[in-house]
């Protein structure tokens, strides 16, 4: 039996004070002990009746979510925050923002809760647990705000390796933090693989690239894989991985989640290891589930490096641990060694990457480089 | 929070509902305080803030509709375009407008109303020059996503080709709407194009399975242009090719050197997308423009705390558990007059006892708490008169438009509370006495410049207690009412006849103007001043038990007082008997208690009447009247002075029995077939009293008295109420006391 978890809810909306308590009420070891309308009743309740975690809204009259939970952050003991995000552009913004903040983690404002409740509660209750029990590590490695990315201008140079990243809860901090130690001339070609929902990879990808001296782009089908850029799996969608004459491609699917989601790192990790075998690198990084760890197992299985976050440094430790448990990961490291590890990989395989066929097969790129 | 799931739902429909309608109120004001102040960062912003938290409420239950065009509305206004400032507020007012169809309509799962005019307004506003704003972007990003987009790797391709001197040629095949295997024909298409020469790019892209109506693609091809057009115009499957020559080079070399960096334009590049020959140049002009104007949006909202801090101390609950409460003191009440009565004949079986004290100290201070308890559970029901005020704003400022007028409105008083039913029933009486002082009792400015008056006309709106009275009063300074021509039209009408007029105070002509069938017609209305269907205020204010006073001075305006109970579950009322029968009258109606004889009353023109001090008091008998005689003329009576409006009469009654805070029950209409009687209430032993309706009262002498049959009001009620509702025993006192709610 779970500890109850103590949750307050914050939304400036009467019905979502209202709906959130009776979404979480389908979790008996969820108890929601207090609503407030915004930042600064948010605050007070948060001292008067000590949750364990906080769902925050981020539009709200008076003090707002952003000013809330830098509030929350400043606070010695820092709460768990899930942000109930909105979807706009608007919305996806201010969300990645708090998640630059600290927030543990986002979902979506619930719609249409009569037809889907099911999963809005399966979702977030999942989340609230995780948070819950998150170790507040989310707060440690807050990415460093705007390193003016100083891009090298971009060519279409053929990657000494394929690096899967693939992520979930604590993805977004973790993940900028990994890009923005990445040198712009970066040897790797990196795909990601970001439990995130459509709408939101968009501008995810877009902030990744302002501030990271590498190249962040959400990916399109036909996208190239090149030297020194990222390509985020769009949300709702999977990617994999293709070798055409040309040059290699990151291929977009709309094939059923696995695993529950999509985009689905198996899926990513699987394509990446049967095209790219021994240059097939994969990641596994901090995210609750295990959705991942086969994946990576097949990556090592097919003559490639994977690595895997260290427990200490992952805000939720689960997909990690789950690849770490089977026996996949060849390395287990914290997020801060993770970059020059990564560089080291991509070099010192350099001389041998160099007569693969990866290299042979690009085109027009191969003749600058 | 139990129960069922579905009731869960229902429940959270009927909050969606209520905080939906405020959150349109919400719109509403503030689109007209943006009016006022076009560009206030501060009220913008909250003005967004509404629009987003309806949009995420109507997203969470389901209303589809509403969620996407308050979505839309909601990306406009963050665009911030100061150009747009003066744009945005009536589009917020037409916005709170459909809004509140559209709530209505899923309220009641009628159909919806129609939403284009507002979602192409709010597509103006999105794009007034027709530009790449964001807005732009993303409608034609929903239309046609990815209409046209080389991917990298086909812009490699081409720029290989280019290259290598090859001949591309564009190929726009558009596919046959009425083919009956577009999927398969489509492979037909690209199989064709393959045999053609080398297929560099297509769209859509080989496999998918998206709907599309054409197929475009370039392939490096020695082929003639019209070779390629022969091959690829497939009978029933495509309906029209077109070829060009694709001229790569600029767009080859930039492809070849950035493909990266000219895809990130690609998304950005939508709108160029829409034009028809955009895919030739596109190449050139992808690494160009990076017009993504993804300016932070404003994050640091320090909004002014406002009222909205005391929300969320407020409880919301059903009306419906606080009236049942209410019925509980209602009996509580009830119970206390028992006790009272008890210890009454107590003190009487035992006057020295001395527990009749103790008796009466507890009685004291239970009569006290239930006191309190009652304007506790009453206050509960009360709300701010604001609540209906606040709407008037945007009524004035529409029905100002229409006119042709200039108006101000001032609102008074807004915290004055009352009973949240009464507030809701005089709604719409007051928004017809406001429209019509626009329509019809203000002047064009013209005019009113012409009177030596400001141009612009006031209206005010004001709210008091008074007593145990609200007291809402809508004034303007128009033109004012012209009596004369009420009495000309009233006696056209046949509404009254000539001679009665002359009887009539002024007061009580200006009332004419509130009695059913007064014209409506527009020449009358015109020179009158006033007059379409206000009979409607005079309805409503009868039910509520409420009163109607009109003051008017000729080009100065007019005022409109409705007086209206705090409350309609308790009233104080004076009790009284009449030929043996118990009834009662609202407290605040009687002004004062005159005692007399039946040998003051003097009959003028079929009246009695009573001469009191200066006044001559024309009387209501509502008894029977004794036959003449020596003791008749001596017996002794009490005359109820009654002050409603500006009328002024007597009730003749028997005895008077005292005061008492009766709980009022409705009667069912089996019991009582009148409408001179408005309720009953049970006393404390048990007697049932009946409370007279005063306005039908003062309605049916008016009425008798204009019939000139002044002698028929006597015995009024005798005629009226069944001769045994009174005495308890019979099936009517039991249906009564039934309908009454006691036990007793």
């Amino acid at each position: 039996m779970k500890k109850t978890v103590r949750v307050l809810v914050v939304d400036d909306s009467a019905l979502m004070r209202k709906l959130i308590p009776r979404i979480l009420e389908q979790d008996r070891s969820v108890e929601v002990v207090g609503t407030a309308i915004d930042g600064h009743f948010a605050l007070k309740k948060i001292e008067d009746l000590k949750p364990h975690v906080v769902t925050l809204d981020l539009e709200m009259p008076g003090m707002n979510g952003i000013d809330t939970l830098k509030a929350i952050m400043r606070q010695q003991h820092k709460l768990p925050v899930i942000v109930v995000s909105s979807h706009s552009t608007t919305g996806a913004n201010i969300t990645l923002k708090a998640l630059g903040l600290g927030a543990f983690d986002f979902v979506a404002k619930p719609t249409n809760v009569s037809a889907h409740m099911p999963e809005i509660a399966a979702e977030l209750i999942r989340k609230i647990h995780a948070a819950a029990q998150s170790s507040g590590m989310q707060a440690q490695f807050l990415p460093q705000e705007a390193k003016p990315g100083h891009h090298t201008s971009l060519r279409p140079i053929a990657p000494t390796h394929i690096v899967a990243i693939g992520v979930s809860t604590g993805g977004p901090n973790a993940l900028q933090y990994l890009f923005s130690q990445l040198p712009g001339e970066f040897s790797g070609s990196i795909l990601v693989a970001q439990h995130m929902p459509d709408g939101f990879t968009e501008l995810f990808a877009k902030r990744l690239d302002e501030v990271c001296p590498i190249r962040v782009k959400e990916a399109q089908s036909g996208d190239l894989l090149v030297a020194g850029r990222a390509l985020i799996c769009p949300g709702n969608r999977h990617m994999k991985v293709m070798k055409l004459p040309l040059g290699n491609v990151a291929l977009l699917s709309d094939e059923a989640p696995v695993n529950g989601h999509r985009p689905s790192v198996d899926v990513m990790f699987r394509s990446v290891a049967e095209v790219f075998g021994p240059q097939a690198m994969g990641l596994l990084m901090t995210g609750m589930g295990e959705d991942g760890a086969v994946g990576l197992g097949e990556i090592r299985s097919a003559g490639g490096f994977t690595l895997a976050q260290s427990q200490q440094t992952c805000v939720v430790y689960g997909m990690p641990k789950a690849a770490i448990e089977r026996g996949y990961a060849m390395r287990v490291a914290d997020l801060q060694d993770m970059p020059n590890i990564l560089q080291a990989q991509c070099a010192s395989e350099r001389s041998r990457a160099e007569n693969t066929e990866l290299r042979r097969g690009t085109g027009a790129g191969s003749n600058q480089s | 929070m139990s129960g069922p799931p579905e009731d869960r739902m229902s429940e959270l429909r009927s909050l969606f509902f209520e905080s939906a309608g405020e959150l349109v109120e919400r719109l509403n004001d503030e689109a007209m305080q943006l009016e006022k102040a076009p560009g206030d960062q501060e009220t913008a912003r909250s003005l967004r803030r509404t629009v987003h938290t309806l949009k995420g409420d109507s997203a969470a239950c389901g209303f589809r509709e509403l969620s996407e065009l308050a979505h839309d509305f909601e990306d406009v206004l963050t665009l911030e375009n100061k150009d747009l400032d003066s744009a945005v507020p009536p589009i917020a007012l037409k916005a709170a407008d459909v809004f509140a169809g559209l709530l209505q309509a899923y309220r009641n799962g009628t159909k919806l109303p129609s939403i284009q005019s507002l979602r192409a307004d709010i597509a103006r506003l999105a794009h007034p020059h027709s530009t790449s704003t964001k807005a732009t972007r993303k409608k034609a990003g929903k239309v046609s996503a990815k209409k046209m987009q080389w991917t990298e790797y086909e812009q490699l391709a081409l720029a290989r080709a280019a290259a290598e001197n090859k001949r591309i040629h564009h190929v726009l095949v558009q596919i046959d709407p009425q083919c009956a295997m577009p999927i398969a024909g489509r492979q037909m298409i690209q199989l064709a194009l393959a045999e053609l020469g080398e297929l560099l790019a297509i769209y859509p892209a080989d496999g998918s399975h998206q709907p599309a109506t054409q197929i475009e693609a370039a392939i490096a091809s020695d082929k003639s242009a019209e070779a390629i057009k022969v091959k690829c115009s497939i009978p029933t499957i495509s309906s029209d090719v077109k070829v060009k020559i694709l001229r790569v080079e600029s767009a080859a070399s930039s492809v070849a050197q950035e493909p990266v960096a000219a895809n990130t334009g690609l998304q950005d590049s939508v709108s160029a997308a829409s034009h028809p020959d955009s895919p030739i140049n596109r190449g050139g002009t992808l690494a160009s423009d990076d017009s993504a104007d993804e300016k932070a949006p404003p994050t640091e909202e320090s909004g002014a705390l406002q009222g909205a801090h005391l929300a969320d101390k407020l409880l919301r609950v059903d009306a419906e558990r606080i009236d049942s409460v209410l019925n509980l003191v209602g009996e509580l009440i009830l119970a206390k007059s028992m006790l009272q009565q008890a210890l009454i004949e107590f003190g009487q079986r035992f006057p020295k006892d001395a527990l009749r004290g103790k008796f009466s100290d507890a009685m004291a201070f239970q009569g006290r708490v239930l006191n309190d308890l009652q304007h506790s559970v009453m206050k509960i029901r009360m709300v701010p008169v604001d609540q209906l005020f606040r709407r008037f704003p945007r009524i004035v400022r529409d029905m100002a438009i229409h006119c042709g007028k200039e108006v101000a409105l001032s609102v008074k008083g807004g915290q004055t509370d009352l009973d949240k039913s009464i507030l809701d029933s005089i709604a719409e009486p007051l928004t017809h006495l406001v429209r019509n002082a626009i329509g019809h009792g203000l002047e064009t400015s013209e005019e009113r410049v012409r009177a030596g008056k400001a141009p612009q006309g006031n209206l005010r709106l004001a709210a008091y207690h008074q007593g145990n009275q609200v007291v809402i009063e809508i004034s303007d300074d128009g033109r004012g009412i012209q009596v004369e021509k009420v009495r000309q039209r009233a006696v056209s009408q046949g509404l009254v006849k000539a001679e009665e007029l002359d009887r009539l105070t002024e007061a009580e002509t200006l009332e004419l103007i509130l009695r059913p069938g007064f014209s409506t017609a527009d020449e009358v209305t015109e020179l009158s001043g006033r007059g379409v269907g206000l009979d409607i205020v005079q309805s409503v204010l009868t039910r509520l038990k409420g009163t109607v006073e009109i003051e008017t001075v000729a080009g100065r305006g007019t005022t409109f007082r409705l007086r209206l109970p705090l409350t309609l579950a308790i009233i104080r009322a004076l009790m009284f008997r009449v030929d043996d029968r118990l009834f009662a009258l609202p407290l605040n109606a009687v002004a004062e208690i005159a005692r007399t004889a039946e040998s003051e009353i003097h009959q003028v023109e079929h009246y009695d009447v009573l001469q009191l001090r200066d006044d001559v008091l024309p009387l209501l008998r509502l008894g029977s009247k004794l036959p003449a005689g020596p003791d008749t003329a001596r017996r002794k009576l009490f005359v109820l002075v009654i002050h409603s409006g500006e009328r002024k009469f007597g009730v003749i009654v028997d005895a008077l029995e005292g005061e008492d805070e009766l709980v009022i029950k409705a009667l069912d209409d089996q019991s009582v077939k009148t409408d001179l009687i408005s309720g009953a209430s049970i006393l404390g032993d048990g007697r049932v009293v009946l409370i007279l309706n005063m306005i039908a009262l003062m309605e049916r002498f008016t009425r008798g008295r204009a019939a000139n049959a002044g002698s028929q009001m006597s015995g009024l009620l005798s005629s009226t109420i069944h001769p045994n509702v009174n005495n308890g025993g019979s099936r009517a006192g039991e249906q009564l006391k039934h309908a009454a709610g006691g036990q007793l």
